[in-house]
């Protein structure tokens, strides 16, 4: 039996790490990506039963990893209108047997549309689930470094992988900051009379440029301060370290390998 | 420790110099201000210290290692450390100790070496409770402080601080001082550039630069307190040396090197003492019975 931490209720922003004890929050975040990779793949390959499964198995971690089923439906939520507008188009789209009582006009709907609709955008929406439950049982930084880990055999290409890992951490480190920044100039526009809810198209192009000019100056110049911090604190191109490293268990190599055989099996 | 000779730099060819033959020498251990007003050339200065910059003409040599050798890089790099004014640019990791492990890690050390290193920079800047949060959370202070944390990890002989408590509350800036003067006492140089006289004077010594050149080297009581030289330059002696000054113009006898309350307390204490026994001689003693 499973037992759970008691966790406070607090508003997590969606699909937000949520700091928790459990075997998937241990898992070595490259089982992780992996297994998310594969479940991509795997999902290609499937038809309903298949799916069904696959979601069964989705449920199942985010029980093992403490992750209240309301919580990682709630991550759906901003995705929703798009698979629905995705869901609209494959219905319609779709060439076959009209279903009555259609055809109206030139609208007609399909069994083939409405199955193979049905069928693609639950494939999506558990792609988006999959993706959800690593971000909120994984550490960005685990992420990165996960990642960093996993490039490493692109070396022959000449990219660093330690490169593309910095590229990464420095977004995410940055990101918060670029939105502290894009309020501060949005107020201070404000403040001078600038309109943010004009109501022609040309006053809304022109209300972005007043938020976007800025902040692109601004990012350039953070962009020289950083360069020189960075060289002085002795980056360079090549091998490093980092304060943690990322020990592969006899479970997580287990896991790895369950998961690429079973990649093959559905594949092949 | 750090070796400049006949030092001359250009932004552009052709173009206007920015610093103009600077002759130099810093030893190790030595807590260094730097003043001068704006566009004189400081920070052009101090980012030749650790090859961020190098010379048009001249040699900055770092111990043994010349700047312009691109192999000794990371040597000088490892020894000079460097801060610059907005910490939040300078902050690279998702998480404080992240961030502290930026500087080891590019050094190549193993993982539990730099976990030792950064447990203990966090340790004398006092953010080992703030270890796992992520930067964008920090207040400005504390943001200088993780900077000064990533440097002391790299374990320098040297920090050099480009006008570190510029943006910071009363409360950061005796902070990020007190930790300087900490440093500096355990031994470690410390190069400060600064506008504020009275962050100035905690120094043992004074660079002041003017249009690119070095125009006065020495103890801070020599140098700070010429009021009116430092004022001619454009910067603003500290207002407890300048409340000497007025006095000095007005007659007293008080000395102008002085830049602490206490240190002034004294000499006006010592002043009040002087002006009331001369008044006394001239006046006759009160006499008991007179009303």
């Amino acid at each position: 039996m499973l037992i759970c931490p008691e966790r406070r209720m607090e508003m997590y922003k969606l699909g937000q790490y949520i700091y928790l004890e459990s075997p998937v929050h241990r898992l070595d975040p490259r089982v992780k990506l992996i297994a998310v990779i594969a479940l991509s793949i795997i999902i290609l390959h499937v038809n309903f039963v298949g799916l069904i499964v696959a979601s069964a198995v989705a449920l199942a971690i985010s029980l093992f990893a403490c992750l209240s089923l309301g919580l990682v439906l709630k991550t759906l939520r901003p995705v929703l209108p798009f698979f629905f507008c995705l869901f609209l188009l494959y219905i319609f789209f779709t060439p076959g047997r009209p279903l009555p009582p259609f055809p109206i006009g030139p609208l007609q709907i399909s069994y083939e549309g409405l199955n193979f609709g049905m069928l693609q955008v639950w494939k999506f929406l558990l792609l988006v689930v999959a993706a959800s439950i690593m971000t909120m049982t994984t550490t960005q930084s685990e992420i990165t470094m996960g990642l960093e880990r996993l490039l490493r055999p692109i070396r022959f290409t000449g990219i660093s992988s330690h490169d593309i890992a910095m590229l990464v951490s420095l977004a995410l480190r940055f990101m918060p900051t670029l939105l502290d920044e894009m309020n501060n100039i949005s107020q201070a526009q404000l403040a001078r009379g600038a309109n943010f809810n004009p109501r022609t198209i040309s006053g809304k192009i022109r209300a972005i440029a007043y938020l976007a000019v800025p902040l692109a100056v601004n990012i350039f110049r953070r962009c020289d301060e950083l360069v020189d911090a960075m060289e002085a604190r002795g980056y360079q191109q090549g091998h490093r370290t980092y304060l943690r490293e990322l020990v592969l268990s006899r479970s997580d190599y287990c896991l790895i390998a369950a998961i690429i055989v079973l990649v093959v099996v559905v594949v092949v | 420790m750090i070796r400049v000779n006949n030092l001359t730099y250009s932004y552009e060819k052709g173009r206007s110099t920015a610093l103009k033959g600077l002759d130099l020498h810093i030893g190790e251990g030595e807590y260094i201000a730097v003043i001068g007003p704006n566009g004189c050339g400081k920070t052009t200065l101090i980012r030749h210290f650790n090859a961020l910059l190098i010379p048009s003409a001249g040699e900055v040599r770092v111990d043994e290692f010349s700047t312009r050798d691109s192999k000794s890089l990371l040597e000088i790099r490892r020894r000079v450390g460097m801060a610059f004014q907005n910490a939040d640019n300078q902050i690279v990791g998702m998480s404080v100790e992240e961030d502290v492990a930026f500087g080891p890690g590019n050094l190549g050390l193993p993982a539990v070496e730099v976990r030792q290193r950064v447990d203990q920079a966090l340790a004398m800047v006092g953010l080992t409770g703030m270890r796992t949060r992520p930067p964008h959370t920090l207040s400005g202070g504390q943001k200088q402080l993780l900077a000064l944390a990533g440097l002391l990890a790299m374990e320098p002989k040297i920090i050099v601080l480009d006008e570190p408590t510029a943006s910071l509350d009363p409360e950061g800036k005796k902070k990020v001082l007190t930790l300087l003067q900490k440093l500096n006492r355990q031994g470690m140089g410390i190069i400060h550039v600064t506008h504020s006289m009275d962050e100035a004077s905690l120094a043992q010594r004074v660079l002041v630069m003017d249009q690119g050149e070095l125009i006065a080297d020495g103890r801070p009581d020599d140098i700070l307190s010429r009021v009116e030289w430092l004022k001619s330059l454009g910067l603003a002696p500290p207002h407890i040396t300048e409340l000497m000054w007025h006095l000095q113009q007005g007659g007293e006898d008080v000395s102008t090197s002085i830049f602490t309350t206490a240190a002034a307390v004294e000499e006006i204490t010592a002043l009040l003492v002087r002006l009331r026994s001369s008044t006394n001689a001239y006046l006759p003693r009160k006499a008991d019975g007179d009303v």
